[in-house]
């Protein structure tokens, strides 16, 4: 759905994106995963055509942002975490405006359903609503279309759980819409671990880690070694180790190519004492935390 | 609201989780032999998860032989006659070895392991 080639965005000294690979899959729930300051706003916006990049290629939808147009846009929904909004406008007569842009993609029964669901005041001005109304309301006008292509941005930011439980049931009303793909992004890893299918975690400015999120749980493990003795260290090991720590008896790092039999092997042939080891599965937030590490370790070695 | 229970956990793939424990609600008498099974989109809509991820449960479910679908119902539970030896043990299998671990941390051999679910075995019955 969404292509992303070689990407670089630099604002005034900074680069933020360095060249950038990503691509979200059509048909999924793809997350766009990292800390703040990342990139991860400056990303979206250049898909949304909302800032220029300085070079690289972008694709939605088959087009180049630029390219986009309102036919485009009638499929495309779009909530950012700081909404601009026409504030003096009041629900109802933001609908009313919005309606006939969306000809005949708009869905009224669909509208009635989440206005319902979630239960906003329709006459007073937008700027008198809290931000979780606000936001509700953001996403209900970005939803009652039923866009085939949703971008949102750190939607879940600063809401309350049950706003989010609300969010997520409105956004699921649109699963039968026909290769209907979500590209959300979030710093908090936890929020999209079950809700999503595809991660991408990025950090600084780069894409570490693109790919299925139960490929990512197969994969990566916390291993555990026992030694009778001190903990033994390894001459050499395999790149896909990482993280090697040791205290007294027992020592622990992450693997990510985990495989029962080879992992267990690969220890074996390495550790002459050792005991037993064991196998710990991950959080993304661990997964993460373990590629953080890692790069900041090979960035030093290099300097 | 969904006929059996799931406390998802972080670090294991969600349709396992799933899997596991709808399995457990029709071993244990939750859901029974006729009874219907949440569609795909309800599945996904209770859970917060992906249609995909609900996709792959229920198709894992059909090929285990706990369900079935009829035309013009959906999708409806069923014991199957036997499912393969294997595969029953593998769903037995993560709380299996999250269990020895505690046993061990205790000191545990595999004897009183044994004598300890004999026993309990025999009270549940």
């Amino acid at each position: 759905m969404i292509t992303i080639h070689q990407l670089q965005k630099r604002f005034g000294k900074t680069a933020v994106l360095q060249d950038l690979d990503l691509t979200v899959p059509t048909g999924k729930i793809s997350a766009l995963l990292g800390p703040n300051g990342t990139g991860k706003t400056t990303t979206i916006k250049c898909a949304m055509n909302l800032i220029t990049p300085d070079s690289g290629s972008i694709e939605v939808c088959g087009v180049a942002p630029n390219k986009l147009t309102p036919l485009h846009w009638q499929r495309i929904g779009y909530v950012s975490e700081n909404q601009r909004m026409p504030d003096w406008l009041s629900l109802s007569s933001l609908l009313d405006y919005l309606r006939p842009l969306y000809e005949k993609h708009w869905d009224r029964s669909f509208e009635k359903k989440l206005l319902a669901d979630f239960a906003l005041p329709m006459n007073q001005p937008l700027r008198t609503l809290s931000r979780g109304q606000r936001m509700k309301a953001a996403f209900l006008s970005s939803l009652d279309y039923r866009p085939q292509l949703v971008v949102l941005d750190e939607p879940f930011a600063g809401l309350d759980p049950l706003v989010r439980e609300e969010f997520l049931e409105g956004l699921l009303e649109l699963t039968e819409t026909e290769g209907w793909t979500v590209w959300i992004s979030s710093h908090d890893m936890e929020e999209v671990e079950r809700f999503a299918d595809h991660v991408a975690i990025m950090d600084a400015g780069k894409i570490q880690l693109a790919e299925e999120v139960a490929t990512i749980q197969q994969n990566f493990r916390k291993v555990e070694l026992f030694f009778p003795q001190d903990a033994e260290t390894a001459a050499d090991w395999p790149h896909e180790w990482m993280g090697w720590q040791s205290s007294g008896r027992t020592a622990r790092f992450t693997v990510s190519n985990f495989d029962p039999e080879l992992t267990e092997r690969q220890c074996k042939e390495r550790f002459s004492t050792l005991t037993r080891c064991e196998f710990h599965t991950m959080s993304l937030r661990e997964v993460f935390i373990a590629l953080a590490k890692k790069n900041r370790h090979e960035k030093e070695v290099l300097a | 609201m969904l006929p059996f229970y799931v406390n998802l956990r972080d670090g294991e793939p969600v349709s396992d989780q799933v899997v596991r424990a709808a399995h457990q609600a029709l071993a244990e008498g939750e859901l029974c032999e006729g009874d219907l099974f949440p569609s795909i989109r309800a599945l996904a809509q209770e859970l917060k998860i992906s249609p995909t991820t609900a996709f792959k449960v229920v198709q894992e479910l059909k090929d285990l032989g706990f369900l079935v679908s009829r035309p013009g119902v959906g999708m409806v539970a069923q014991t199957p006659s036997t499912p393969p030896l294997a595969k029953r043990l593998a769903l037995l299998e993560p709380s299996a070895k999250r269990f020895l671990r505690e046993a061990r941390a205790l000191h545990l051999d595999t004897d009183t392991i044994t004598e300890f679910l004999k026993n309990i075995h025999e009270q549940t019955d």
